[in-house]
């Protein structure tokens, strides 16, 4: 099961008020390569790693993602709280405003829904791991882009930590899967 | 030379405490290790990343160093750093779950991470729903700021 823990992985406190970026950010929380997409992504393929390594990891590192998920809301909340209707308006977030007021939903950049066609689960752990290798990679790379897009120094700083994040994230999947290749092509784990 | 910004694993136990200890030797003894060179807790905090062969830097971007602007911020950093370094070392581990000296490195992280927790628990209310703090009336669990609010200054 899952417990809460009434903290931010990494401390958040945005001050100043940018319906833009809010708008590019929100693709990390709903879009493709964003952090529900990969902790949903990993804690579905948890299930069918070979070993207890594969599932530690997954677990893990899926758990880890729920943690950001809510570090991207806290970013999207913290831009947007104080907006007025006329500023979403503005934003080009009116129609946002009109069917979620100032509420979460998870959406790329372009508003559209999250949805879980966005990532595999093949049962197959060197297919999936793959996938999950090119996900961090995916993710480094919008962050990479969202950096570029702001100036604003509260919200840099959780951007270059998420960053890091797959930086490790991409370091610790390619290791298993390099081992879970190893074995299997030396034909040791041939139930793998 | 040995840098103050790193923990090496094998000398969690001795570098903080015994002063006495000559360079050489801790740098002999980290030569023999083969474990890959930790930045500290609150270094790693910083980086987002534990593992210095890991770090990358973005461009010229350097990490921030976020100030702590009051008691309940430093609690609260200290501990996310206690909690990041064990974490880090847990991912490490699932993939390498015999390497004793990275457990009892582990070990250290979490036992801190967990005695602040208790520290901040009793000061600013519980962080957990199994807290010891929750037999009272009003109920605990809705004290202190939630965690995506702007935090006020005091």
């Amino acid at each position: 099961m899952f417990s809460y823990t009434k903290r931010l992985q990494y401390p958040i406190n945005i001050k100043r008020k940018d319906l833009a970026m809010a708008k590019y950010l929100v693709t990390q929380y709903g879009g493709s390569n964003g952090e529900m997409a990969a902790a949903l992504r990993y804690l579905n393929q948890r299930y069918t790693m070979p070993d207890n390594r594969g599932k530690a990891l997954l677990t893990d590192i899926g758990t880890e993602e729920l943690g950001h998920v809510e570090m991207l809301a806290t970013m999207i909340y913290q831009l947007t709280k104080d907006a007025t209707p006329e500023e979403m308006k503005q934003a080009g977030l009116g129609s946002n405003f009109a069917e979620h007021g100032k509420s979460l939903y998870p959406t790329d950049a372009n508003g559209v829904p999250f949805t879980v066609a966005y990532f595999a689960s093949t049962g197959d752990p060197l297919a999936d791991l793959s996938e999950d290798m090119a996900a961090e990679q995916k993710a480094r790379a919008v962050y990479e882009n969202l950096i570029d897009l702001t100036n604003d120094p509260d919200v840099i700083a959780p951007l270059l930590w998420l960053r890091q994040r797959e930086i490790v994230h991409y370091a610790r999947f390619k290791e298993l899967f390099e081992m879970y290749e190893k074995e299997f092509k030396n034909g040791q784990n041939q139930k793998m | 030379m040995f840098n103050q910004n790193y923990v090496y694993p094998f000398l969690n136990n001795y570098a903080n405490s015994n002063t006495n200890m000559n360079l050489l030797n801790q740098q002999d003894l980290y030569r023999n290790s083969t474990m890959p060179s930790l930045f500290t807790p609150a270094v790693g905090l910083d980086n987002g990343n534990m593992f210095s062969n890991l770090y990358e830097p973005y461009k010229n971007y350097k990490p921030a160093n976020i100030p702590a602007n009051n008691e309940r911020e430093a609690m609260m950093r200290e501990l996310a750093r206690m909690a990041f370094a064990a974490h880090e070392l847990n991912l490490y581990l699932d993939l390498h779950p015999n390497d004793a000296s990275m457990i009892t490195l582990f070990n250290d992280y979490r036992e801190k991470a967990n005695q602040l927790m208790r520290e901040y628990d009793q000061k600013f209310g519980p962080l957990t729903i199994s807290s010891n703090s929750l037999n009272q009336t009003p109920f605990m669990w809705e004290k202190d700021v939630w965690p995506w609010e702007v935090k006020p200054n005091v």
